[in-house]
């Protein structure tokens, strides 16, 4: 398999060879009557809402974790694309708060 | 296809003596590529919006010798930059040519001193931005399609941006630009004759009348646009409300603080809030007892936004808003900027995923009006639910659209079965969609504030909402465009060709 099908471009994608641990995914958890979760930040729908017209896939760890890794990259990117910095909301409430406490 | 084919080889014989081989592009995947633009359609009726062929000009005099050919052949023009709008304005719906221009994408002048630059108008803001990165400036045109859009279809389209309320929309942003008339004559277009010029007052304003004509009146080839220096900081909270009323209080509070970096806020109502929680989008986590969502964002200097963000944090407050936490607060905002790439599904109502397009009609809404023509919108898309599973609501969002709140980008956005989208289902969606635009005139909005009113649907109130304004329309369009070859069937512009004018 070529790296482009494994689609990454690191040095273990080159090889080819993924140990078994990155294909199965842990257990899912539900975190609402619709969503499950299995890595943090990777949510899928409920298989049950996949029956008919879409059919759920199982994909193997690596390559969820790849696009979610992916996902996090670029949103980082527009960050530093629109702004030098970004400013944390959860300080800004901090100091707020120890404006006026309670 | 609408000319036989040996017109078509007299309107090609009649362009190689103003453009290369290679920039006349006349086979089915070329043609096809540029009849697809992002808003739903019965797919089954694509070949009628097919052009005849497509031309990639390389510059002003190339765009107006094809226009000017066109002109002497009554061969219609669709001028096409990213085909990322959403009513059809890149859509041939008579044939012809289409005249794509996204090879004249360079920067010309970067004037650091008067900061402007001027580019060709198929450059992308995203690659533009890249480029003026180097300066530390910044041209914040930043619309849901910013890594798609072209500047010359902003232009063509009256653009509204995200960050509108900080910096401007487009009309604000472009300065000044090179227009090729229907004629095929060029002109510039700007305030007065100038090319940097800011604010003038001689001469009529002619910089709006070319700016939001959907490709109608001609096509701009070059622009100016202004800059600003790249943000240092920026800030994007998110707030989670158990109840619309609190949230809708807050938006208005926040936009009405009066705050100088103050860019945007928007405000979720309870349908977007469950379709976050559905993951058809992606999958926000979020406490059960919310019902409605508030976001704003700011950009400037660090020791501006920092004290600023702390009273828009008060404000908040007053109103019993739940920081939603920097992850969520940051991603979101982050991922604003770039909304055409995201893969969508929706639901049937036994709730079984299915592939779905979105759509979403919009209309300039004044912050008083908003709880209604919520109200409104969504019994519209609920009726049609209960008709056919091929539409699904999947929420509304208020967008302020200036720095005082006065009105919002109000939108309602409806997943669409493309697949089942049938002439039944299209004729139901064009219904739903007058109706919407008829519950914005209604409510003294306008049609739009963003996406355009000349689809099919809306596009019948745009008479109504104009009023002599539209009679002036049609006049400009006969004088401009005495052959209707731009853009023909839109804006039912044919109008002013018919006996009696109008």
């Amino acid at each position: 398999m070529s790296p482009a099908e494994h689609g990454a471009g690191d040095e273990d994608a080159r090889i080819g060879y993924r140990y078994a641990e990155q294909h199965d995914p842990p257990p899912p958890e539900r975190v609402s009557d619709v969503a499950l979760t299995t890595f943090e930040h990777v949510f899928e729908v409920d298989p049950r809402l996949m029956e008919r017209w879409v059919l759920q896939q199982q994909f193997p760890n690596w390559d969820s974790l790849r696009i979610m890794n992916s996902r996090h990259d670029h949103l980082e990117w527009m960050h530093r694309h629109f702004a030098d910095r970004v400013v944390t909301g959860s300080e800004l409430l901090a100091e707020v708060e120890r404006e006026a406490p309670g | 296809m609408t000319l036989q084919v040996e017109r078509l080889d007299e309107v090609v014989t009649a362009l190689r003596t103003v453009l290369a081989d290679d920039q006349i592009l006349t086979s089915r995947a070329d043609r096809l590529n540029r009849a697809r633009v992002p808003a739903p359609f019965p797919v089954h009726r694509w070949t009628e919006r097919l052009p005849d062929l497509a031309v990639l000009p390389t510059s002003t005099e190339q765009v107006a010798g094809v226009v000017r050919i066109a002109n002497d052949l009554r061969v219609p023009v669709v001028p096409r930059d990213g085909g990322t709008g959403l009513t059809d304005g890149a859509v041939p719906l008579r044939g012809g040519i289409v005249v794509d221009v996204k090879r004249m994408n360079d920067v010309r002048e970067i004037d650091l001193e008067n900061r402007t630059v001027r580019v060709g108008t198929g450059i992308n803001m995203l690659k533009l931005n890249e480029q003026l990165a180097r300066h530390g400036l910044f041209y914040p045109d930043d619309p849901a399609s910013y890594p798609c859009s072209l500047v010359g279809g902003r232009i063509g389209t009256s653009g509204w941006s995200l960050i509108g309320a900080r910096y401007g929309h487009t009309r604000d942003l472009v300065l000044s630009f090179d227009h090729v008339l229907p004629t095929g004559e060029v002109m510039h277009v700007g305030d007065g004759i100038g090319h940097q010029i800011s604010k003038s007052s001689s001469g009529y304003q002619l910089k709006h009348l070319f700016m939001g004509h959907q490709g109608t009146l001609g096509i701009a080839t070059e622009a100016t646009l202004k800059l600003y220096p790249k943000p240092e900081a920026e800030l994007s909270p998110f707030w989670a409300f158990d109840n619309y009323d609190d949230a809708y209080r807050c938006v208005g509070a926040l936009a009405r603080a009066g705050v100088a970096t103050f860019a945007g806020a928007v405000l979720f109502d309870e349908w977007k809030v469950a379709y976050l929680r559905r993951d058809d989008e992606a999958y926000i986590p979020q406490p059960g007892d919310v019902r409605a969502l508030v976001c704003a964002v700011m950009y400037g200097y660090e020791d501006e936004v920092r004290p600023a963000g702390r009273r828009l944090f008060r404000i908040a407050k007053e109103h019993g808003a739940r920081y939603l936490g920097d992850e969520i607060s940051e991603g979101d905002w982050a991922a604003r900027h770039d909304r055409y790439a995201t893969p969508l599904h929706g639901r049937t109502k036994d709730g079984q995923v299915v592939p779905m397009s979105w759509h979403c009609e919009d209309a300039a809404v004044n912050y008083t009006r908003l709880p209604a023509v919520s109200k409104v919108w969504h019994e519209i898309v609920a009726d049609l639910r209960r008709k056919t599973d091929v539409f699904d609501d999947w929420g509304m969002f208020a967008y302020t659209s200036a720095d005082t709140g006065v009105d919002y980008l109000t939108e309602i956005d409806v997943g669409i079965w493309e697949q089942q989208l049938d002439d039944r289902a299209w004729e139901l969606w064009v219904r739903a969609k007058r109706d919407i635009a008829a519950v914005a005139l209604a409510n003294n909005a306008s049609i739009s504030a963003c996406h355009g009113s000349c689809r099919e649907g809306e596009v019948d109130l745009v008479p109504q909402e104009l009023g002599r304004g539209y009679d002036v329309m049609l006049d400009l369009k006969r004088t401009l465009d005495p052959n209707n070859i731009m853009n023909p069937g839109k804006y039912h512009l044919d109008r002013a060709y018919r006996a009696g004018g109008r």
